[in-house]
C-alpha cells in the first residue's frame, strides 16, 4: 500500500480545484474580466495604468470599510453605523485641527474615538444579544446626530493642512490610499486564516452556541472585533478627510450599505462563519470597475444606480441557487 | 370477567405490517387494532418500533407490506393527507406550534371550524369554541394566552386540543406526560378518559409503566419490531414487573463486548450539587479510567446535571473537584481549561460548526497546538489527517463542510475536536443517538480505549445495551436527584428499569 497519504492529498488538491470553479469568487473574477474587455473595446482609455490606479483609489476607502464589514459578518455580526461613525470621527478631527491642535494629537484622538465607538457597539451587542442590525442602525443615527452637533451642521474645511493619507503618491505614481487598502486587506486575510483570534471569530459566526460550549470567550471576541473595526474606521476617516479636505457630518452616510453590498457580492453571508475576504476584495473591485466602466461608456448616473442594485440582487440569488443545489 | 370489547366498534385494524430500514427490521409482521372508546397503549424500549408504527399511521413512513383498515376503508399506506382525512391525529412530543400567537389561534390553525362569516375569522368565536373544548375535557387553560408564555404542560394540552379540534377517530399520543410533574400526570390520565367517552380511540405511548397500567384498557408489548403480547385489562391482571420482563429479553449477542481494563483511584468528584434550591443534593465520585453511566427516563434531569457540572447551566450550589483541586467551572471556558469536555446530545445545534470544513472543526478548541501566534496550516492538515484516520472519519477531503457528513461521522468529528484538545474528563450526552450500528461500535471502541488510557467518561444514555455493556457503574437519575447506584455486578436491565420507576 504505497503512498495512500499522497493519493489523499492528490484528491484534496483536485477537490479544491473543482471547488474553486464552483466558488463565487471565480464567477466574480470572470464578470470583472468580461466588463473590462467590453469597456476597453468601447473606450481604449479604460485599460490604462492611470485609469486602473484611478479605480483603485476611488474604491480604497470603501474597500477598507468592506474589509471591516466582512470581518464582522464572518463573526456573525454587522455594523450599519460605520459610515456615520467615520463621519463623526472626521468632524471631530477637523474641529480639533481647526482649533489649532497638532496633527499628531488629532490623529491619536481620531483613532481612540474609533476604538471607543466600536467598543460601545460591541459591548451592547455582546451583552444584550440583540441583533446587531438593530443596535447599529440605532447607533448610526446617534453618531450622525452627535456629528451634526459637533460640526454645528456646517461643513468643516481643513484644506491644505492634512493631505498625505488621501492625496500623496508613492514614487509619484501609486496613491498612498491604495497601499493602505491593500495593507488592510492583507491584515484582515491573515487575521482570519492564520490567527487563533480569527479562527475563533469564524467559529462564533458559524455557531455561537457551539463556540461558547467549546470554551471560547464569545463576549470578549465580539466586543474586541467591534473595537478593532472602530479603530480601522477611525483610520478610514483620516483618509477620507485627507482626500476631501472638507467634510460634512453625513460624509460617510452611504458607505455602510455599500460596504455591506460589496461584501455580499463577494460571497460573505449573513449567517456568518463563511465567505472569503478574497471574495470581498473582488466584490469591491467589481463595484469600482463597474462604476468606472459605466462612466467611461457614458451611461447616466441614474442608470448606474439601477445597475448596481441589480448586481447585488443577482449576485445573492445566484449564490443562493448554488447553495440549495449542492 | 366479560370481554367488553365485543360491544364496541373496531375503528382501526392493522394487519401484518412490515417495515425495514437499511440494516434494521423496524417492524416485522406487526398487527394492532383499536376500538372506539378505548385506550390501547404501546410499550417497548427505545428502538422497539413504536415510533416507526406511529409514523406509519400518520403517513410519514410507508410500510413494505401489510394492510390497514379504518372505518371500513382498506389502505396499504397512508400519506399525511390521507391520515388526516380519515381521522387519525398524532400528537408528537416534539411537535412545534406557532409560538407567537395565542393558544386558541393555535388550536384552530388550518381549521375551517370557526369561520363565522364567509371570509373573516371571528376571534371571539374561536375563544369560545376553544374554551368549550377545554371545558369538555376538564382542562383549566387560558386559551387567550400567547402559546410560548404557557407552561410546558399547558402547551401539551394545547397540542392535544389542536388534534381534537380536527374531530379525529383515532388519537395517537406520543409520551403525552413528558412535560408534566409527577403530580400532574393524573390530569392527563383524567383527560384521556374523557376523550375516549366521546367515541375516540386513543393509542397511548409512554415509558412509565405505572402510568400505562392506570390509563390503558389494553397494552401491547413491542420488542425489536415484533409484537410480543397484548394484555386486556378486562380479562387479566398485570403489573409493571411482568410488563418490564416482556419488554426486555434481548438476545445477549446484540451487546457490545467491552474489553475490561483496570480502573484507578477516585479523581473526579461532584459534591453537594443542587440545581434548584428545592432539588435533591447530588454527590458522586468517578475513578480514573472509569466509564460512569447516567441513566434515567427522559426529562429526569440527567442533561441538566451534566450541564451544571460543565458550567453551561446555572446551578443553585455545588462544587466539582479533580485530583483534590476545586475546579468548579462558572462557565464552559473554565471547564475546558480544567480539562472537562461536554459532548451535548444535540450536536448539530451546539457541537458542530456545520458550515466550516472538517479540519477547522477538529482544531477549533485546540488551536494552541498549531502555533503561538500564527497558525501553521501544515500542522493543521497533518493533525487533522491523523484524527480522521484514527477515528475512521469518512470524508472526501479535509475541506468538506461538516454539514455534508453523515451523522456518525459528524459525531466522530465532535469527538476528534475534544481529543485533539486533550481532556481528562469526557462527558457525553446520548453519544450514539441517530448514528448507525457500525459507527456505534466504533464510538464504543473509542470510549473503551480512552478509558483504558486513564481518562474518565461520564455517559448519559437512554439505550439499555449501551449502558449495560459500557458502564463500570450506573447512577440512576430520577426527578433531578440520584435514585440508585448500580455497581458493576448489579447492572442489568431489570435493576435499571426498577430504578427508573423509583423501586428498589
Amino acid at each position: 500500500m504505497p503512498n495512500s497519504k499522497e493519493i489523499k492529498q492528490e484528491g484534496d488538491r483536485a477537490a479544491s480545484a473543482a471547488k474553486f470553479f464552483k466558488h463565487q469568487t471565480f464567477y466574480l473574477i470572470l464578470v470583472i474580466i468580461v466588463i473590462g474587455v467590453i469597456a476597453s473595446s468601447i473606450n481604449s482609455n479604460f485599460l490604462t495604468l492611470r485609469n486602473i490606479l484611478n479605480i483603485m483609489q476611488q474604491i480604497s476607502t470603501l474597500g477598507i470599510l468592506t474589509m471591516v464589514m466582512s470581518l464582522l459578518m464572518i463573526s456573525g455580526g454587522l455594523d450599519i453605523s460605520i459610515g456615520n461613525m467615520a463621519g463623526l470621527i472626521a468632524i471631530v478631527f477637523a474641529r480639533l485641527l481647526i482649533s489649532g491642535k497638532s496633527i499628531f494629537l488629532c490623529v491619536i484622538v481620531a483613532l481612540t474615538l474609533g476604538i471607543v465607538l466600536g467598543f460601545i457597539n460591541g459591548l451592547i451587542i455582546a451583552k444584550s444579544k440583540v441583533t446587531p442590525l438593530i443596535i447599529t442602525l440605532g447607533m448610526n443615527y446617534v453618531f450622525l446626530g452627535i456629528a451634526l452637533i459637533v460640526g454645528g451642521g456646517r461643513p468643516q474645511s481643513i484644506t491644505g493642512e492634512f493631505e498625505f493619507l488621501g492625496q500623496a503618491k508613492v514614487g509619484g505614481v501609486v496613491p498612498v490610499a491604495i497601499i493602505l487598502f491593500l495593507v488592510v486587506f492583507a491584515f484582515a486575510f491573515m487575521l482570519r486564516k492564520y490567527t487563533k483570534y480569527g479562527r475563533r471569530l469564524n467559529a462564533i459566526g458559524g455557531n455561537t452556541m457551539a463556540a461558547y460550549l467549546s470554551g471560547i470567550n464569545v463576549d470578549l471576541h465580539i466586543i474586541s472585533i467591534y473595537a478593532l473595526s472602530g479603530l480601522i474606521v477611525g483610520f478610514t476617516s483620516l483618509i477620507l478627510i485627507s482626500r476631501l479636505g472638507m467634510v460634512q457630518a453625513d460624509v460617510g452616510a452611504n458607505y455602510a450599505l455599500q460596504a455591506l453590498a460589496a461584501a455580499i457580492i463577494g460571497g460573505i453571508t449573513f449567517e456568518g462563519g463563511r465567505g472569503s475576504l478574497v471574495g470581498a476584495f473582488f466584490g469591491v473591485l467589481l463595484f469600482g470597475i463597474l462604476n468606472n466602466a459605466l462612466n467611461i461608456i457614458g451611461v447616466s448616473s441614474f442608470i448606474q444606480t439601477i445597475v448596481l442594485g441589480a448586481i447585488i440582487v443577482i449576485a445573492t440569488v445566484v449564490s443562493n441557487i448554488g447553495k440549495t443545489r449542492r | 370477567m366479560e370481554n367488553n370489547l365485543l360491544e364496541k366498534e373496531k375503528i382501526l385494524d392493522v394487519k401484518n405490517i412490515f417495515k425495514e430500514f437499511p440494516g434494521v427490521k423496524a417492524l416485522t409482521d406487526f398487527s394492532f387494532d383499536l376500538y372506539d372508546g378505548e385506550v390501547h397503549a404501546l410499550i417497548g424500549e427505545n428502538g422497539a418500533g413504536k415510533s416507526t408504527f406511529i409514523k406509519i399511521l400518520s403517513g410519514a413512513y410507508q410500510p413494505e407490506k401489510g394492510t390497514m383498515v379504518i372505518s371500513g376503508e382498506k389502505h396499504n399506506f397512508f400519506t399525511p393527507r390521507i391520515a388526516r382525512r380519515i381521522g387519525i391525529q398524532t400528537v408528537y412530543q416534539e411537535d412545534i406550534l406557532v409560538p407567537g400567537i395565542t393558544a386558541a389561534e393555535n388550536i384552530f390553525l388550518g381549521t375551517e371550524l370557526v369561520q363565522s362569516k364567509k371570509f373573516f375569522v371571528s376571534y371571539k368565536t374561536m375563544i369560545n369554541q376553544a374554551n368549550e373544548l377545554a371545558e369538555q375535557l376538564g382542562i383549566n387553560l387560558n386559551v387567550d394566552e400567547i402559546y410560548e408564555k404557557l407552561s410546558p404542560s399547558d402547551q401539551q394540552f394545547v397540542k392535544i386540543l389542536k388534534a381534537l379540534a380536527q374531530k379525529p377517530k383515532v388519537l395517537v399520543l406520543d409520551e403525552p406526560t413528558q412535560a408534566f410533574n409527577v403530580s400532574d400526570i393524573g390530569l392527563v390520565i383524567k383527560m384521556v378518559k374523557r376523550i375516549i367517552k366521546e367515541g375516540v380511540g386513543v393509542i397511548y405511548i409512554a415509558h412509565d409503566l405505572d402510568e400505562i397500567i392506570e390509563v390503558a384498557d389494553r397494552v401491547t408489548v413491542l420488542r425489536d419490531g415484533v409484537s410480543i403480547n397484548t394484555h386486556d385489562k378486562s380479562l387479566e391482571v398485570f403489573d409493571a414487573d411482568s410488563l418490564a420482563k416482556e419488554m426486555i429479553g434481548r438476545p445477549i449477542d446484540l451487546f457490545y463486548k467491552k474489553k475490561e481494563s483496570p480502573v484507578g483511584d477516585y479523581v473526579f468528584e461532584v459534591r453537594g450539587l443542587k440545581l434548584k434550591e428545592s432539588s435533591e443534593e447530588i454527590n458522586f465520585k468517578v475513578k480514573e479510567g472509569e466509564i460512569l453511566g447516567l441513566a434515567g427516563l427522559k426529562g429526569s434531569g440527567q442533561s441538566e446535571i451534566v450541564r451544571a457540572i460543565f458550567g453551561s447551566l446555572k446551578k443553585y450550589r455545588g462544587k466539582v473537584f479533580y485530583k483534590g483541586n476545586d475546579i468548579t467551572p462558572g462557565n464552559p471556558m473554565q471547564a475546558v481549561r480544567s480539562g472537562i469536555a461536554l459532548l451535548t446530545e444535540n450536536k448539530k445545534i451546539d457541537g458542530l460548526f456545520m458550515g466550516m470544513p472538517v479540519d477547522q472543526n477538529i482544531t477549533v478548541v485546540g488551536l494552541d497546538s498549531l502555533g503561538k501566534f500564527f497558525l501553521s496550516l501544515k500542522k493543521e492538515v497533518k493533525f487533522s489527517n491523523e484524527y480522521v484516520n484514527k477515528l475512521n472519519i469518512k470524508t472526501p477531503s479535509l475541506d468538506q463542510e461538516v454539514r455534508l457528513l453523515s451523522g456518525g461521522n459528524q459525531q466522530k468529528v465532535v469527538l476528534a475536536k475534544w481529543l485533539f484538545k486533550g481532556v481528562n474528563v469526557l462527558i457525553v450526552d446520548e453519544p450514539t443517538h441517530g448514528i448507525d450500528v457500525n459507527a456505534k461500535t466504533e464510538v464504543y471502541e473509542l470510549f473503551t480505549e480512552l478509558a483504558a488510557s486513564g481518562k474518565l467518561i461520564i455517559m448519559i444514555s437512554s439505550e439499555m445495551p449501551e449502558l449495560i455493556s459500557l458502564s463500570d457503574r450506573i447512577i440512576i437519575i430520577r426527578n433531578y436527584g440520584i435514585s440508585k447506584v448500580l455497581e458493576k455486578s448489579e447492572i442489568n436491565e431489570e435493576n435499571i428499569l426498577s430504578g427508573f420507576m423509583g423501586g428498589n
